[in-house]
């Protein structure tokens, strides 16, 4: 498994060892990309700081809380209204967002004044909201605020309020993953352990690593209400800042995003010696294993095995169509972090395309390590890749499509490489079993696209096809399908709507409506 | 009522209008060929807003940064800049200019990025790259300073600076546009071909909006060169569009070469937009020709089409950066609306001395100026002081507060993210008042069918 040169990256010969294809009868212990090291300046890398691992990635989703940003507005507006982590109750956390304003008077003379009349001025103007996270930046770390005794000060006049406070400047770490363990770590020894939760289950999880993208979560809820299981909280999307404080009573830590979150379930082993059960809500087998695990550990597999049967039925049929139109799609898997690992193997197995390339903006090496063990021979795993490296990548590999971020994606569609945004998603949610489905519908979309298909076009040199005044996309993906395969009478496409967490909050407040068992009220 | 003007009373900021002077920076580098910036400092100051310039213009633009970590915010991280030039200068062959842009850390550190420009200088680029033009320009936009408007007037006086040179004069016109969209250049350039003017533009941003190529050839960047800039001081005049965005380089390039300056004129309607031409006119002694009379013939009988009926004594709310704010509700007045609330970008103390805005205090009834304001400005005088709008005109960052009220919004400025392609239109010329006179209309129409308000009216227009 040899290290991959880029041509464009020969002067800078410290990127050398970022980089490997993977070839016939690997070893992971003779090359892996080197990971979560200093950034090459100038080297034009997607990387962001460790404030916005903090703050953006990790804090903001909680919903309850007034998210207040200590420096000049600049950190907060540019973190402002660019994730699609959505809430139950009104979206509180995507539509507010708070900067305390440091101006050069407050650099050179202190803003702790400041902050304390900001927080108490968010406060009033919010009376419903008695929470709040206070997020240091560059800026504020640098002329040493000391915002823990603001806080307390303020905790002390105010004693309905809590607050939470997060020293994660930008520059702490080589990319936000920095941020992650900080806001983690700053999470269990400031707030965890100081509420005590009702219990309402003999199941009890946190449910950690989760961000409800497009509402991921509450489609897992759904089937944590199925299975009886009390979530005692979130970490963090959708969750509840109080029900983040009680987290040490939960009896296991199921974990998602294990990149940036399984520091505080490390943690919560240790101080409270709750284990932790690491999970995939992505594709159906991983879905239904982690469904089963969870069952298993609380023995109540009989509910997960109910779940896994219904959904499966409902609908593997809708998958199955896609991925009989998806076989040999070439794409490259390029997101942040752990979605590397995550999808690197069920995307092929269940989704039916070859991933030629992994990528990981911030990811560390036991990212990579597991990544690249899911990936097929001659996959290309790029460690924190830069914008030359990325080109030089999609004109060796001619993928179908890359699934990444809203900025890379525009880089790819200039050289005629369709994008799927796999941080926000284009249609999510992509967690469950529909959710996969959605998936899949989504990449074929964009990969089958009528309009994509004209962009190879040369209209000054080529021979205009004149024979055609529209394409759809079954004309182009059943073109060389089998067609007794491609018409398949127990297969159909995707089949739901446009937006379906209304059906799955209008399910849940029927079951409590009912008196039946929520995991989360 | 009479009109008013104050700053936001908190110290806070509840949603933001505005970002900090390095988006500023940015946007204007993007605006030169062969121009890559790094940016001094963390890399989110960087990595979001090239993300919030892709979410404009649904395009990627080249910036890179210095990644500042742990060890250089404590011993310092000029090395850090020394070394991201290098490595620009290696892998982006064609790069000839470098604006080395700070930020608030390494404001606050100290870092001198004047002194490592000058090192660089005398060091690295006569030994690395002899025989290689490479410009390095430093750029100071500490975040806790002004704002992006600052940040943008700051690095076009800094490029300005650099570049501009005198030779011997070339007739042209300087024409710098302040922040605006590629529609809006597009305009402009059209207005000064009809009158035979010939123009450098800064920035010549039309390429922003490129095209998706058979051959993958389309890259989005900015098309004035270095030898526009150089030429700057040979020009016959200078138009500085947007007071708060050109002054500084235009009172440079008056001061410097003695050229003839109109500073200040944002042409945002027909009002606007004549002033502007008789500007032009004035400097560079053409005439404005016929076809451009037709052209102004057109876009009033759209509006009258839609002014007196439909928007007469609309209520509107307006935010954005200053200039955009002040032109369009000059423009709104002229079409009898009612601008009664503008919130102002950054803590700029001097907005009450613009001629613009005194003169709408001394004539307008009803009319309400926050300065240094955030969204909340807008939001709480809606949810619990009663305001009531017909029309909020803004970016898409204040988009809840329409949506959650119900309100009619038709987004300009920057950024515009929730609508698709509103960087092609412009608001300036006779073209972006036809445009934004039939947005607002439609804008109106529609909320009327979604409401059930009076929406037969419009069975017979």
């Amino acid at each position: 498994m040899p290290y991959h040169e880029f041509e464009c990256s020969k002067c800078i010969p410290e990127r050398l060892r970022h980089a490997v294809r993977k070839t016939e009868g690997e070893d992971l212990t003779s090359a892996l990309p080197l990971g979560y090291l200093n950034t090459v300046p100038g080297s034009i890398s997607e990387r962001g700081c460790a404030y916005c691992g903090a703050k953006h990635v990790i804090g903001t989703p909680m919903k309850d809380v007034i998210h207040l940003s200590h420096g000049p507005v600049g950190c907060t507006y540019d973190t402002w209204q660019t994730k699609r982590y959505i809430s139950d109750d009104g979206n509180f956390q995507l539509k507010y967002t708070f900067a305390s304003d440091v101006k050069e008077a407050h650099i050179i003379f202190g803003a702790e004044g400041l902050l304390k009349q900001n927080i108490l001025d968010a406060f009033a103007a919010f009376p419903h909201i008695k929470r709040l996270t206070v997020y240091q930046t560059c800026g504020t770390a640098l002329i040493g605020d000391d915002i823990e005794a603001v806080a307390q000060e303020v905790m002390d006049e105010l004693p309905d309020v809590d607050i939470f406070v997060c020293n994660s400047p930008g520059f702490a770490g080589p990319s936000q993953s920095g941020g992650h363990h900080k806001i983690n770590i700053a999470w269990i020894n400031q707030k965890v352990g100081t509420v005590e939760p009702e219990i309402t289950s003999d199941h009890v999880i946190n449910y950690v690593g989760e961000y409800n993208i497009q509402g991921d979560q509450e489609v897992m809820l759904d089937f944590f209400d199925r299975m009886g299981i009390q979530v005692l909280s979130t970490f963090t999307g959708n969750g509840r800042y109080d029900d983040l404080r009680a987290m040490h009573r939960a009896h296991l830590n199921v974990l998602e995003c294990a990149r940036s979150a399984e520091y505080i379930c490390n943690e919560l082993r240790v101080r409270y010696g709750i284990p932790r059960l690491d999970i995939d809500g992505f594709g159906f087998e991983p879905l239904g294993s982690s469904l089963r695990k969870i069952g298993m550990f609380f023995g109540i597999e009989d509910s997960a095995e109910k779940i896994i049967e219904e959904e499966t039925a409902r609908w593997k049929p809708e998958l199955e169509w896609y991925r009989e139109r998806l076989r040999g799609t070439r794409v490259c898997l390029w997101p942040g972090g752990s979605k590397l690992w995550h999808w690197a193997n069920v995307i092929q197995e269940e989704i039916g395309v070859d991933v030629v390339s992994v990528y990981t903006k911030f990811g560390h090496q036991g990212d990579m390590e597991k990544g690249i063990a899911r990936c097929g021979n001659g996959a290309l795993a790029i460690d924190d890749p830069n914008e030359l490296e990325g080109l030089e990548a999609l004109e060796m590999l001619r993928p179908h499509l890359i699934l990444t971020g809203k900025r890379p994606g525009e880089v790819a569609k200039k050289v005629r490489v369709p994008y799927l945004n796999v941080h926000g998603y284009h249609n999510g949610p992509y967690k469950g079993f529909e959710g996969w489905v959605r998936l899949a519908r989504d990449i074929y979309n964009a990969v089958h696209s009528p309009i994509h298909s004209l962009s190879a076009l040369d209209i000054s040199k080529d021979e205009i096809p004149t024979d055609r005044g529209f394409v759809t996309r079954r004309m182009l993906s059943d073109r060389d399908l089998d067609p007794q395969i491609a018409n398949r009478a127990d297969l159909r496409p995707y089949s739901g709507r446009f937006d379906i967490i209304p059906e799955i909050r209008a399910r849940r407040a029927e079951r409590v409506a009912n008196g039946e068992f929520v995991s989360a009220p | 009522m009479p009109a008013t003007i104050h700053p936001r009373e908190r110290p806070g900021i509840i949603n933001p209008i505005f970002t900090c002077q390095p988006a500023g920076a940015q946007f204007a580098s993007i605006g030169i060929k062969d121009c890559i910036g790094i940016v001094h400092g963390g890399q989110g100051c960087v990595m979001f807003v090239r993300l919030i310039f892709s979410q404009h213009f649904k395009e990627s633009f080249e910036l890179a940064s210095s990644s500042l970590h742990e060890d250089g915010a404590v011993f310092g991280a000029l090395d850090r800049v020394e070394e991201a030039v290098d490595v620009l200068l290696m892998r982006y062959p064609k790069v000839r200019v470098v604006p080395i842009i700070s930020t608030c850390s390494t404001e606050v550190i100290g870092d001198d990025i004047d002194g490592v420009v000058r090192k660089l200088n005398e060091e690295l680029l006569p030994r690395k790259y002899p025989g290689r033009e490479v410009h390095l320009v430093a750029v100071h936009a500490p975040s806790f300073v002004g704002s992006m408007v600052s940040g943008y007037n700051v690095a076009v006086r800094d490029l300005v600076q650099h570049f501009a040179g005198r030779t011997e004069p070339n007739g042209r016109l300087n024409l710098l546009t302040g922040w605006v969209n590629p529609g809006d250049v597009t305009e402009l350039k059209h207005l000064l071909a009809e009158m035979e003017v010939d123009a450098t533009v800064l920035f010549e941003t039309e390429e922003f909006d490129s095209p998706l190529m058979p051959d993958k050839s389309g890259v989005s960047h900015g098309e004035t060169t270095v030898e526009d800039l150089r030429s700057l001081g040979d020009a016959v005049g200078t138009v500085a569009l947007n007071r708060y965005e050109t002054t500084l380089a235009a009172e440079y390039l008056e001061q410097e070469f003695g050229i003839p300056t109109v500073s200040g004129v944002t042409p945002i309607g027909i009002r606007n937009t004549d002033t502007f031409l008789q500007r032009v006119k004035n400097l560079t002694g053409k005439e404005i020709p016929r076809s451009l009379v037709i052209e102004r013939g057109r876009a009033l009988d759209a509006i009258t089409d839609v002014a007196h009926m439909f928007l007469a004594d609309k209520r509107v709310a307006l935010y954005g950066n200053p200039d955009l704010v002040i032109g369009l509700a000059e423009f709104c007045l002229d079409m009898e609306m009612k601008p009664v609330l503008l919130l102002l970008g950054d803590d700029n103390p001097n907005y009450d001395d613009d001629p613009r805005i005194r003169a709408m205090l001394e004539h307008v009834d009803e009319m309400e100026i926050v300065t240094n304001a955030d969204l909340w400005e807008l939001e709480r005088r809606i949810t619990q002081e009663n305001l009531e709008l017909d029309l909020i005109m803004g970016h898409s960052k204040g988009r809840f507060v329409a949506i959650d009220s119900q309100i009619p919004m038709l987004r300009v400025g920057f950024p515009v993210y929730d609508r698709a392609g509103y960087f092609r239109h412009p608001v300036m010329g006779y073209a972006g008042a036809t445009w934004l006179a039939e947005s607002i209309a439609n804008t109106l129409f529609a909320d009327m069918e979604y409401k059930g308000m009076k929406e037969w009216v419009l069975n017979v227009w």
